[in-house]
């Protein structure tokens, strides 16, 4: 039996890690060996949260093994029939393949900024403790099996996050987070009146409880003002066009190793949230299409994500506008509600997350150079040339070329679209593809093609080119064996059979 | 029993050991490339009794890879494959020697020797499955390292010129993708063979769409008119090696691809139908415009690579006619080949040789004269006389001459044109179209002959004209004996090529 201990036992780890950093990295920057013991920290912390999740995905598969009725282990804090109305938390595969993702792709980006943004000077400290925060904050959104706890979670991630945008403390970084915390609260409060409204309508916040509510309601109208409240809050979060403008302002002028943690692991999160939120408990009562809704914005956001990727000078904001693009593709997956799609969608948060935070960990090594426009990169491949290779990695996985994780993730959408009666979506996601080709190229142009104005050879940090090197390795391997993630989604999307007219 | 699978293995594994031998001496690296093609035409070789005297004629290597897509690692060989995979492995040995002497100057050659070895994986891999996914993979490999060889050793403004190649492929291989995508969708397989089988109880409506977005992807790539523009500027700007693989073996994967998918997996569905027949009607069309094209632009371009590069376009023309001759009734049973599908495929043998060579000795010229412009050469057969040898070869071959290679292959396409014109009339008017056509290639070889080789030296040479150092000679050497011996005796691929049937 999971037991309530199992589930809060990954989320309590890390944020005991977090609060500890700090007076630990005041012994640590005593000693000799900072640099070691800063990462046998790290190590420490990630080991200890991984077992947690690995104990927790153990005990779920162990269970869900033997016969039992549901994939969906709902876990309450108290047992009295009150245990709808108290905090509870609900497991599934979708939320231990999310919180191993977290663990691991956080592992990898907390590595890099700990080189990247200095570990001996002064308040990093703070820096590391907020990821670490924000690590558990994401993991305790996608355990939650209420709407309110996920509410909780989950804005303490999206809010927190702007900690590490604001590390700089230059105007700039001030000004867009200034930006994005506006608009996180603007989302929230469309949530949070969204969910009071069906608050009343079902009396119950639990996923399943609000669900089959919702399900038997007969007047649907209050249920639809509700439905375009939350969805417009988490539309906001996810940066889906026309709410996209706050991302490529935020990821800009954050730091790239702050950009990285993002576009990995928040932005992925609030996929997660509109797949939970809107697909599995709001859509089902069918108060409008939907799903054709969701397609439209869908192209929407990839058309625009990609033509201001194609006009833009800054290559971070390049990335920046694709991360917004990215959220496009995504909602093609999450939009044809098959197990295709399901799978499609998984994949593409992994491989998404990857390339974002290798693209962005990239240009955060090639920027302390002060390179940032296309003009600054010209002959970057021969001046630079690891990181310039990881770019150019990256960057045809963003375009969907094989061998790289990038294809497996659109190709996977795209099919699933096509079986879901959306090929005109498949067509419009393929053309925007070739777009990602053309302006990918145009850099590529600019890094090799182009001259250089000096012609001396920057020397590039090993310590952070580990890391990159890791998420490289993991673009290409995954890409051309993807059964090695297929493998633990396969179980998720039998859970789609579990549920009942998930298919309009 | 695992021949293929090494196939696709030892280029991938070879990858850095090109690099580190690179690193000691280019020399070093380019025979290592070559060794590594060589020991993948032997192992293609080893599968050439089994597709001989297996009763279904073919070779398949499974391997586990995504189930969850029903997409096993399937390598399969048969005559078709089998014969295109070796002539590709033939053309990167030539151009792996060939660059030895032609790339001696220029810089970064590790990486540019492990960029071919990387792109022969694409190269070979392209002929060498069955499997829809697979085959999008190799197809989309050759393309990412052919970028950065044209760009990184090309000419003039390289990068481009390998633009456009990216750009227009690409663009085509994504209407491949989703033509594969809807494949899957409806039959739930992405095997060549069993989708062929299912696609038979597809509504045509959607087969239609299906098989009109493969062939347009195909066809980018084929480069036939009127997605020809990336051709001339990435062939003649490549690197002349580049160029060899480039006219000999990417844009005969295009075919291929027609062949195998769109006429063999997609279009049985079809066949017999109004739609079926306009289709092939249509290639047809395509396939007169691109030979007639590409011949006349050949016959006034004087840039000397551009020049061979249109030349490329108006056979891709033949090709496309050729395929065009596909039997259009519905096919009952297993049909033996016809003769005019073995001359096209022999004829996308016969031309990677015959063009190879063509861009060798046209490399081979422009390494020793500097010079591009074929008004500004002449009287070099004097000077150059081996490669005088090697170009006339080439040219004469390219322009249909016995005894050379390319004579036979179309004589094999008018052959099977004249078979169907006796069933379906619209043929005759192209048939005699492409017969005028056969005129205009002798027409640019000959120009291009006398221009280049015959008469006085127009311009004074910076330097003494010597003829091409030792490897380039074993290289040229290579596919000229292959030029004469496939134009003499062609039973061995013929062989090959008939043991294919059609399901």
């Amino acid at each position: 039996m999971v037991g309530i201990v199992d589930v809060i036992l990954p989320i309590a780890s890390l944020i005991t890690f977090a609060i500890l950093t700090l007076p630990v990295f005041k012994t640590i920057r005593k000693t000799q060996h900072r640099t070691g013991l800063t990462l046998i920290w790290f190590s420490i912390a990630f080991l200890v949260s991984g077992a947690a999740v690995a104990n927790l995905a153990i005990q779920y598969y162990s269970l869900a093994s033997s016969p039992s009725p549901l994939p969906f282990l709902n876990i309450t804090l108290t047992d009295t029939p009150l245990a709808e109305f108290s905090s509870a938390f609900m497991i599934d595969g979708i939320s231990i393949y999310m919180a191993v993702m977290f663990v691991a792709v956080s592992a990898v980006v907390l590595i890099y900024s700990m080189f990247y943004v200095d570990s001996s000077r002064r308040p990093s400290e703070r820096y590391f403790a907020i990821m670490l925060i924000l690590a558990a904050a994401l993991m305790g959104a996608v355990f939650s099996g209420d709407l309110l706890t996920l509410f909780i979670f989950w804005e303490a991630a999206a809010a927190g996050s702007s900690f590490l945008m604001i590390y700089k403390k230059d105007p700039v970084s001030l000004n867009s987070t200034l930006k994005y915390l506006v608009m996180i609260i603007i989302a929230s409060a469309f949530i949070v009146f969204g969910l009071s409204i069906v608050y009343g309508l079902t009396g119950s916040l639990n996923f399943w409880a609000v669900r089959e509510a919702l399900m038997v309601l007969a007047d649907k109208s209050l249920l639809l003002i509700a439905f375009i409240l939350i969805a417009t809050g988490y539309a906001i979060e996810a940066a889906i066009v026309p709410f996209h403008f706050w991302l490529p302002d935020a990821y800009t002028a954050a730091p790239s190793s702050s950009a990285a943690f993002l576009s990995a692991l928040i932005d992925q999160g609030s996929y997660y949230v509109l797949i939970r939120v809107l697909l599995f408990i709001l859509t089902p009562p069918a108060v409008l299409n939907w799903t054709f809704m969701l397609a439209v914005m869908a192209a929407l956001t990839m058309i625009v994500g990609n033509m201001f990727a194609l006009i833009q000078d800054n290559v971070k904001r390049l990335i920046a506008n694709i991360c917004v693009a990215d959220v496009g593709y995504n909602l093609v997956g999450i939009t044809s509600v098959t197990a295709l799609g399901l799978t499609g969608n998984l994949y593409f948060f992994l491989m998404g997350g990857i390339t974002t935070a290798l693209s962005f960990m990239a240009i955060g090594v090639i920027s302390r150079h002060g390179f940032r426009t296309f003009d600054d990169f010209a002959g970057l491949g021969r001046k630079m040339p690891f990181v310039s290779l990881a770019l150019v990695i990256a960057g045809l996985s963003f375009a969907g070329v094989p061998p790289f994780g990038g294809f497996m993730a659109k190709y996977l959408v795209f099919t699933a679209a096509i079986q879901a009666n959306l090929s005109w979506l498949a067509v419009i996601g393929v053309l925007t593809s070739v777009l990602q080709v053309a302006y990918i190229l145009r850099l590529v142009n600019y890094m090799y093609a182009k001259n250089p104005k000096d012609d001396h050879v920057i020397k590039e940090p090993k310590r952070l080119l580990i890391p990159i090197f890791i998420l490289v390795a993991a673009i290409i391997i995954l890409g051309l064996y993807p059964q090695i993630v297929f493998n633990f989604i396969k179980p998720i999307t039998e859970q789609l059979k579990f549920i009942p007219q998930i298919t309009p | 029993m695992y021949a293929l699978l090494l196939v696709f293995a030892l280029p991938a594994l070879g990858v850095p050991f090109v690099y580190m031998a690179g690193k000691k001496s280019p020399r070093a690296a380019a025979i290592l490339v070559a060794l590594i093609a060589l020991v993948n035409m032997a192992l293609l070789f080893t599968t050439v009794p089994t597709i001989l005297n297996s009763p279904n004629h073919e070779y398949v290597e499974s391997y586990d890879w995504i189930p969850i897509l029903e997409s096993e690692f399937t390598l399969f060989a048969d005559g078709i494959s089998v014969s295109l995979a070796i002539i590709t492995s033939v053309l990167i040995i030539v151009a792996a020697i060939f660059s030895i002497n032609y790339m001696k100057d220029k810089k970064n050659l590790p990486v540019y020797y492990s960029l071919l070895t990387l792109l022969s994986i694409g190269l070979v891999g392209v002929f060498i499955t069955s499997n829809l996914l697979l085959f999008y993979f190799c197809w989309e490999l050759m393309l990412v390292p052919a970028y950065f060889i044209i760009g990184g050793w090309g000419y003039r403004e390289p990068y481009r010129a390998a633009f456009k190649f990216f750009i227009f492929t690409h663009a085509g291989a994504v209407f491949v993708l989703l033509g594969i995508g809807a494949i899957f969708m409806v039959t739930g397989t992405t095997d060549m063979f069993d989708a062929q089988a299912a696609l038979m109880s597809v509504s045509p409506d959607l087969v239609r769409w299906i098989l009109l977005a493969l062939t347009a992807g195909f066809a980018v790539k084929m480069a036939v008119v009127p997605v020809h523009m990336w051709l001339p500027d990435a062939h003649s700007e490549a690197p002349s090696p580049m160029s060899a693989l480039l006219s000999g073996v990417i844009i005969s994967a295009g075919a291929y691809a027609i062949l195998r998918l769109s006429l063999g997996t997609v279009f049985p569905a079809v066949a017999g139908t109004t739609f079926g027949i306009d289709f092939l009607h249509g290639l047809t069309i395509f396939g007169v415009i691109s030979a007639f094209f590409g011949s006349l632009i050949a016959l006034v371009e004087t840039d000397i690579k551009r020049l061979i590069a249109y030349s490329s376009i108006a056979h891709m023309g033949y090709v496309m006619f050729g395929l065009s001759l596909f039997p259009s009734a519905p096919i009952i049973g297993t049909v033996a080949i016809t003769a005019a599908i073995t001359g096209t495929v022999l004829h996308l043998i016969n031309h990677a040789v015959s063009k190879g060579l063509f861009f060798l000795s046209a490399g081979a010229i422009m390494h020793q004269t500097e010079i591009r412009d074929i008004r500004e050469m002449g009287g070099l057969a004097g000077k150059m006389p081996f490669t005088a040898v090697a170009s006339t070869t080439a040219a004469l071959s390219i322009a249909g001459t016995p005894p050379f290679a390319c004579f036979i292959s179309e004589f094999l396409i008018f052959v099977g044109a004249f078979e169907v014109i006796n069933a379906d009339g619209f043929f005759l008017l192209p048939t005699a179209l492409m017969l005028v056509a056969t005129v205009l290639s002798l027409a640019y070889s000959l120009r291009y002959l006398s221009h280049v080789f015959l008469g006085n030296p127009k311009s004074e040479g910076k330097k003494k004209i010597l003829d091409v150092p030792n490897y380039m000679k074993v290289a040229m050497a290579i596919l000229v004996i292959l030029v004469i011996v496939l134009g003499i005796y062609p039973t061995f691929f013929v062989h090959l090529i008939n043991t294919v049937q059609f399901i």
